[in-house]
């Protein structure tokens, strides 16, 4: 599967199969983390991989955006402190979140392409994560991206017209 | 009302109980920040993991399950369609207010 069509089918499951995830398919997710880039270079994210049953079952419990029965979950985090202090103010109050957007993609398109799917989710409640997971106080969650075997049909997918998503040349062309 | 047996043990309950009042609290503390429409889908979730908590326990009813028949169709939909998920609710509440007033859920 190529890129462009990776990107066009991936769609967020609620609902997964009962399956572990095959082990290839983690190995590639932590290259993928890897090797998404961040402003500067700060590397200031963290990521943890859970897919212990009984750790993700009490994730899901502070996490009411989390749906369905996945075979793992990726907690995305990023440091504060380490953003500031390598990638200055820009990195610490905007770029190190977009830094967690860009290698979220990275990890639900490479899931995509090998056959998993993937559902980001922000509804969780960040101090529960945190502790669930021992994250030192200068780690904090900020997105969770579940994986498995979708069961069920993804939902219908509503989009604005082209026109108010992209222009040309100049705003509104 | 039935009540069936169930081959849980206080264990299970407790963990199941303690999952759905996570959810309960994680949901309404959330809900300062997230978008309005996320509340009638986050009440209806809370009733239907309060169900499935009864129906571990051995409670159901068919009058609320027929209640929410509906809005378990629409449930998909909520966030894309929220007034087709309103349409929902209304017809859930319907049947709850029928079973109100003294009538039958329909066979």
């Amino acid at each position: 599967m190529n890129v462009l069509e990776t990107i066009k089918t991936r769609r967020s499951a609620r609902s997964f199969a009962d399956k572990r995830l095959e082990p290839h398919i983690v190995e590639a997710i932590e290259e993928a983390i890897l090797h998404s880039p961040s402003a500067s270079n700060a590397q200031e994210s963290h990521f943890v991989i859970v897919q212990d049953e009984v750790r993700i079952r009490h994730i899901k419990r502070f996490a009411q955006g989390l749906s369905g029965q996945p075979a793992a979950v990726v907690v995305l985090c990023s440091n504060h402190q380490e953003a500031l202090a390598r990638g200055g103010a820009d990195s610490a109050d905007t770029l190190r979140f977009i830094n967690l957007g860009v290698a979220a993609s990275a990890m639900m398109l490479t899931a995509q392409s090998l056959g998993a799917s993937s559902c980001p989710v922000r509804s969780f409640h960040a101090p529960s994560i945190a502790s669930i997971l021992g994250l030192p106080v200068e780690v904090k969650p900020e997105l969770l991206i579940s994986l498995g075997y979708a069961d069920k049909p993804p939902r219908s997918k509503t989009s604005k017209p082209p026109k108010e998503m992209i222009s040309f040349e100049r705003y509104g062309n | 009302m039935n009540a069936m047996e169930t081959n849980l043990g206080a264990g299970d309950m407790r963990e199941r109980l303690l999952d759905f009042a996570a959810y309960v609290l994680t949901s309404a503390r959330a809900l300062y920040r997230e978008p309005q429409s996320y509340g009638p889908m986050r009440l209806a979730d809370t009733l239907e993991k309060g169900l499935e908590l009864l129906q571990a326990a051995g409670i159901r009813d068919e009058t609320v399950e027929q209640a929410m028949a509906a809005v378990r169709e629409t449930r998909p939909v909520a966030m894309t369609d929220p007034e087709g998920f309103a349409v929902a609710l209304d017809r859930g509440i319907a049947v709850l207010v029928k079973a109100t007033l003294g009538g039958k859920p329909e066979a």
